[in-house]
């Protein structure tokens, strides 16, 4: 984007609250409610800081930006260059621009690629092939009333269609969805929700919330027998932060919010919350509320439920929110928690307010090299049971710690290779580890320049007591990359007739390795069993510690040259996995949340009469089931 | 000429002749003589060998015997155990830390591969003076060998003899195959020398019975799972719980096989192997005492001076041994959509607690066990003769005994068994080669008949002089092997037994089911039916009986006077010796004097069923009885635990036992029923009017 362009924006986005490139909504209607809609949506206290408007970094066009079948940017892929060698594209991130030699070779030995073989996605779905919208013509002659921006886009529809799931992404590589929106809204501030929801209740229209459209529980896949009008309502133009509160160290937000932005603006005032889930560069806060989401540094700044002081949710019954912004209050089950995961259900989360933290004057990277997983694990739960745990500390497994050597980008000097060189003779040789059983913690710590070296002094010294000895910053902050560009590397492998996906859970420290080895075990077996003819890349990782348990994180991928049905394969094994997750005393989810993928393991993880809890709030909230979008409890 | 046999299509084969039979039998039918080459090589070489590529469980850490005790003493299991026991003032946490470690010291085995190199030079010399071939499934050892690597791998073989577990072992080693671990009885713990052989030869020592001893169960379980949980090594077990003194199998016991798998249900495995393991003996090397223990007449302490005494029979000759190793069960396979092991979730793994469901399929699995092991028994021509034998207590000619043998042989091939029978070898050959092995029971004398020889007791001080024990004793060893057969025929034998002893002309497939299944209830001790597919079998019984020739049905009526055969009179009077001895029981219950609350004083069940046995004499003496099987103290135990099972029995509880007294209404029913189905003495002793509950007494014993 121009700079002038962008400057334009930002001028207009301070006389105009909707910064509007869509000219095509009737302008004149606009005109007319402007007044109102300025006043409405100001809804800031004087007293507080105000933080000056910048236009969301995606546009209401997200698929001009963003690609449209597979993850991110479309700038930035995982290609395979002339010299057959894979290649990071564009420029936005620490690997683009880059080549990784062993990558390939990793891809030809662990999961059975072959260059030769490939599986190029369909071309770009034109109207054609894109089912005209069901048009509720009253609701919508009420909507451009109000002058909302409104799309009937066939694009604009197939992009909020999904989320980010194996079973989508497939689709939108290979076929059709059975049902779309019907429509886009892009509301520019709470009111307009309100008026929004008001409007679908008058006219019987389903409202889909759509953040930042990274969710992998098929929540936004629209339910197919669904007869009504299904609105898409975007919240990517809420995206002001309305003010910052610096002796109570609050920020109160719009809903559409990027992560990215977020933590951007809050750092400009020297803030911030903190909260980092790997989708950040792509999710929004009311996503975040709405699923109940979990951030890598969650252990300084806590979980998305610790950093929320108030939320304000649209509903058909009219707005949920408490009068007060307290630390905690007493005041019966908390009404956050039933918004906390309600996955879209009950209505549209519109602002929020959210706990702020100094930005910490110190950042640094970490790595323990175990010699094995066992040990590793050992580690963490001692670390948890100390309460030491930096910002960050995450376990990789054997298999993932491979993969990540594999990405490595090429030596920038012979010197780099020769230490690099050093580093593993001196882990092989004098401490004696087998590079086939090692395992290798990632650590982030923040804080005070001293408090850091203090906790870098305390978490080595547990670690050495496990065998594990101190890997170096570099090893750790590519550790972290990975879970940024994983996603980017499964487009590269649909290319290739690779199936993959991660799935996540939580279970009590004494179940760690059984669960991590038995899931895994379960995988591999289950692939044989349905006729998998590569073995299956199934690897873990432990990517969060508390005091009565860990996060566990799986990736799964497997070849299916040779099968019919790939989608259906792989989601049978996930459920197997999921299966064994539960017998091994796991979760259900520990932030990915239910959605569709996984409401047939809810009742059994809540019990019939916790789901029975859910249908009242629901029903009670939505009677009609305006948030019609089928997750959770929804039948 | 030379030129058209060049061109011969046949060109490839050696030798072009059926009727050849390879002079050296290493190999036959899927199985491999391991002792053939130990004939033909150095056997120390072979003891000191290096043994390569030896499978280990994927996940296993390597351990010492000594690292298992240390962490079965701090595992959280046993601390749990002793600090509740503490709690509840059982005694000190200090006293029971002892105990533990006394207990586990009398436990854990020392399993060291220099011992097992030792006793292997040993045992090959003693396995090649016993037998002319140990034959074994080489595909069964090959998928041991990947399996081994793959899951935690729990061994099962059946067991008949003291042989069982050291051929395992050997077997083990002589295919480079990790070494089992294997639960043993105490008694062997107590031998001098032996004892601590075995222990380094991977035997750990349990306990008979140990019901509510929690210290004991923990410390037992843990160091069986942490085994399990590690792949240390495979567990060896025995279903059957002790070695069957009838050759046939036992029902299973429960106990071990759920402390196994407790560790699936609880999701710490990732699944566990079971391998059955099925070992055929042409000759039981314990045929004897096991003849003498069924009587009563107790058998000698393990000693090891016992055992050198013993070694007389090394100059005997006891055939072949047949081991087949059978293809795993899988837990996760037999549990899946039975058990929900989510249920674990919300308690520490390490108490004791697991569901009906999970005690349902652990049951399951215990007898699908015992099945897969018989049918992969190899059967015995001589188990074939003895069954002919069985029902020819005058004696039979030699052409006779032949003809009946090659019918019977059909038979077993028709139910599905497999015969070691040589291919080629002519009946007469095959049968005075079988003869020949067992001349302690059979006399071949008289060239006319071939007759039982009486058996003397060797071991026992006091010579037995009684006639009918004598012949008791030489009917249970031709028993033993007669029983080595039964499992094939039982189902068939039990729909035999209901149609031959109808009176009527037709019945209902409903009228035999019904039979069916009271016989099979009765017989539920001495053989193994799988528990809730009564129907199932009968069904496959009747298609089996109907499709040899031996029963007739038409419009799903029974033809009772077309279906009495052949077929339907030798199965029938095979399983009658059961039915006679719970006859001869329940007479003895019925006889029993009544206390005054109306019924007997209760007893230990081994009194009731010595009392049985007196009772059994006298009507042999009196030759109203002629099978002297019914002797047996185990089939009378089978019965008595049958009649408990059925409900005629009540039960007390008693310095942990149980002591039994008659239903007398229910037993006399029972009595009379059985009566329908076999020829019982005409001394219809006393029966009690269900109605009246007056006790009428026809005769006085």
């Amino acid at each position: 984007m121009a700079s002038s362009s962008e400057r334009l924006k930002v001028i207009r986005g301070h006389l105009w609250p909707h910064s509007s490139s869509n000219g095509d909504v009737s302008s004149r209607i606009r005109q007319e409610n402007s007044n109102i809609v300025f006043a409405e949506c100001k809804g800031d206290s004087p007293k507080k800081l105000t933080v000056d408007e910048s236009p969301s970094s995606i546009p209401k066009r997200r698929q001009e930006l963003l690609k449209w079948n597979g993850w991110g940017y479309k700038d930035s892929k995982f290609i395979i260059n002339k010299h057959g060698q894979v290649e990071f594209t564009g420029e936005r991130y620490k690997i683009s621009g880059k080549m990784m030699p062993a990558l390939r070779d990793w891809m030809l030995s662990n999961v059975g690629v072959s260059l030769e073989q490939k599986s190029p996605a369909q071309p770009e779905l034109t109207a054609a092939n894109i089912p005209s919208p069901t048009v509720n013509e009253s609701f919508v002659e009420e909507v451009k009333k109000l002058g909302l921006t409104y799309s009937e886009e066939p694009h604009d529809r197939l992009f909020r269609a999904h989320g980010h799931t194996l079973h989508e992404v497939f689709i939108l590589r290979e076929g059709t969805f059975k049902r779309i929106p019907d429509a886009v809204i892009w509301p520019s501030c709470h009111s307009d929700c309100v008026k929004i929801v008001q409007l679908a209740c008058n006219y019987d229209v389903v409202l889909i919330p759509y953040g930042g459209g990274t969710s992998v529980s098929s929540a936004l896949e629209c339910p197919p027998e669904e007869n009504r009008m299904i609105i898409s309502v975007d919240t990517s133009q809420m995206t002001r932060i309305l003010w910052i509160d610096q002796q109570n160290l609050l920020a109160h937000c719009e809903c559409g919010i990027i992560g990215q932005d977020l933590e951007r603006r809050l750092e400009e005032k020297g803030f911030c919350t903190g909260h980092e889930p790997d989708s950040m560069e792509f999710s929004t806060i009311g996503g975040w509320v709405a699923t109940r989401a979990s951030g890598m540094k969650k252990n300084i700044y806590g979980n998305i439920e610790d950093l929320v002081v108030h939320i304000k949710t649209v509903t058909p019954r009219g707005v949920v929110e408490r009068s007060c912004q307290v630390p905690r209050l007493s005041s019966g089950p908390d009404i956050h928690h039933f918004i906390l995961g309600s996955e879209g259900t009950l209505g549209i989360v519109t602002e929020v307010t959210l706990k702020i933290r100094p930005v910490p004057p110190c950042k640094k990277y970490g790595s323990i090299v175990f010699p094995d997983f066992k040990n590793g694990v050992a580690c963490l739960n001692e670390v948890a049971r100390q309460r030491v745990a930096p910002a960050s500390i995450r376990l990789m497994d054997n298999e993932q710690f491979q993969f990540g050597h594999a990405l490595k980008p090429e030596a920038s000097s012979i010197f780099t290779s020769f230490m690099e060189g050093l580093k593993k003779l001196y882990i092989t040789k004098i401490k004696g580890f087998d590079l086939h059983e090692i395992s290798v913690a990632t650590l982030l710590f923040e804080g005070t320049r001293e408090e850091v070296a203090l906790q870098e002094k305390r978490v080595y010294e547990i670690a050495s007591k496990f065998g594990g000895i101190p890997g170096g910053e570099e090893n750790g902050e590519r550790g972290y990359m990975l879970t940024f560009v994983i996603a980017y590397l499964r487009d590269l492998g649909f290319d290739y007739f690779v199936v993959a996906e991660s799935f996540e859970t939580s279970v009590p420290w004494d179940r760690v390795l059984d669960l991590c080895r038995n899931t895994k075990d379960r995988i591999v077996r289950e692939c044989k069993e349905r006729g998998v003819q590569f073995t299956p890349y199934a690897t873990c990782r432990v990517t969060q510690t508390y005091d009565a348990g860990a996060c566990v994180y799986f990736y799964f991928g497997f070849n299916y040259r040779g099968l019919a049905n790939p989608v259906q394969v792989y989601e049978e094994i996930e459920t197997c996995a999921r299966e064994e997750i539960l017998a091994n005393g796991g979760s259900i989810s520990h932030h990915h949340g239910v959605g569709k993928l996984r409401k047939k393991f809810l009742q059994r993880t809540v019990s019939e009469p916790g789901v029975g809890m859910l249908r009242a709030v629901k029903h009670y909230l939505d009677p009609q089931n305006i948030f019609g979008n089928g997750n959770l409890m929804i039948e | 000429m030379s030129k058209t046999e060049e061109q011969s299509i046949n060109s490839w084969i050696n030798k072009d002749e059926p009727k050849y039979v390879s002079s050296q039998s290493h190999y036959k039918d899927g199985f491999e003589d391991i002792l053939d080459e130990r004939r033909h090589s150095s056997d120390i070489k072979y003891c000191i060998r290096k043994r390569r590529d030896v499978p280990k469980y994927k996940y296993c850490i390597p351990r010492e015997p000594d690292d298992i005790k240390r962490h079965v003493l701090s595992s959280d299991r046993v601390q749990y155990v002793i600090e509740k026991l503490a709690s509840e003032k059982v005694a000190t946490l200090d006293e029971l830390r002892i105990q533990s470690e006394e207990i586990l010291n009398e436990m854990a085995h020392k399993l060291s591969v220099k011992a097992v190199r030792c006793f292997a030079y040993l045992l090959i010399k003693v396995l090649k003076s016993l037998f002319s071939g140990i034959y074994v499934n080489e595909p069964g050892i090959q998928m041991l060998h990947k399996l081994i690597h793959e899951y935690p791998v729990v061994l099962m073989p059946t067991h008949r003899s003291y042989m069982d577990f050291l051929l395992v072992s050997y077997i083990f080693y002589n295919y480079d195959l990790s070494l089992p671990v294997i639960a043993a009885a105490m008694d062997f713990k107590n031998m001098k020398f032996f004892g601590w052989l075995l222990r380094s030869c991977g035997a750990f020592y349990i306990r008979r019975s140990f019901g509510s001893d929690q210290l004991y169960w923990a410390i037992f379980t843990e160091y069986v799972q942490t085994q399990l949980r590690n792949g240390d090594s495979p567990v060896e077990f025995f279903v059957e719980g002790t070695r069957s003194r009838t050759a046939k199998s036992y029902t299973p016991k429960i106990g071990m096989l759920s402390a196994a798998i407790e560790s699936y249900f609880k999701a710490e495995l990732p699944d566990l192997m079971i391998v059955p393991i099925s070992i055929s003996y042409d000759r039981i090397l314990e045929e004897k005492l096991y003849a003498y223990e069924l009587l009563g007449i107790p058998k000698p302490k393990e000693s090891t001076s016992g055992l050198l005494k013993a070694r007389s029979i090394l100059d005997e000759d006891f055939g072949s041994v047949h081991l087949y190793v059978c293809d795993p069960i899988s837990i996760r396979d037999m549990a899946v959509g039975k058990v929900d092991r989510v249920l674990h979730a919300l308690e520490p793994r390490y108490i004791n607690n697991l569901t009906d469901r999970e005690q349902m399929v652990t049951k399951e699995l215990a007898y699908k066990i015992v099945l897969v092991q018989q049918q992969h028994l190899v059967i015995s021509p001589w188990s074939l003769i003895a069954a002919v034998l069985m029902q020819s207590r005058e004696g039979i000619s030699q052409w006779q005994l032949l003809k009946e043998v090659e019918w019977l042989k059909q038979q077993v091939y028709n139910l599905g068994g497999y015969v070691d029978w040589p291919g080629n070898a002519k009946v007469e050959t095959v049968i005075e080669h079988y003869l020949s092995l067992h001349t302690n029971i059979i006399s071949l004398d008289n060239t006319e008949k071939i007759e039982l020889k009486l058996v003397r007791p060797t071991h026992i001080a006091k010579p037995v002089h009684d006639e009918v024990m004598l012949n008791a004793a030489t009917n249970l060893i031709l028993g033993s092997y007669r029983n080595q057969v039964l499992h094939i025929f039982i189902r068939v034998g039990l729909v035999a037994l209901a149609v031959n002893s109808c009176a009527d002309d037709t019945m209902t497939m409903d009228e035999l089911f019904n039979k069916y299944s009271f016989l099979e209830t009765v017989l539920s001790r001495d053989f193994v039916f799988m528990p809730g597919e009564t129907n199932k079998s009968f069904e496959h019984a009747v298609l089996e009986l109907s499709h040899t020739g031996g029963l007739v049905v038409e419009n799903d009526i029974v033809q009772v006077k077309k279906s009495i055969t052949k077929h339907t009179t030798f199965f029938s009077q095979m399983f009658e010796p059961f039915l006679v001895g719970y006859w001869v029981l329940c007479h003895h219950l019925l006889s029993l004097p009544v206390d005054v609350h109306g019924r007997p004083l209760p007893k230990k069940p081994k009194a009731i069923a010595i009392d049985a046995q007196k009772l059994a004499i006298r009507l042999l003496q009196e030759n109203v009885l002629k099978h002297y099987e019914v002797l047996s103290l185990d089939l009378l135990g089978n019965g008595l635990n049958a009649l408990v099972e059925l409900g005629a029995m009540y039960k007390d509880k008693r310095n942990e036992e149980p002591w039994l007294s008659p239903n007398r209404v229910l037993v006399s029913d029972i009595a009379e029923k059985i009566a329908q189905y076999v020829e019982v003495p005409p001394v219809a002793v006393t029966s009690v009017l269900a109605v009246s509950k007056r006790i009428v007494l026809t005769a006085k014993l």
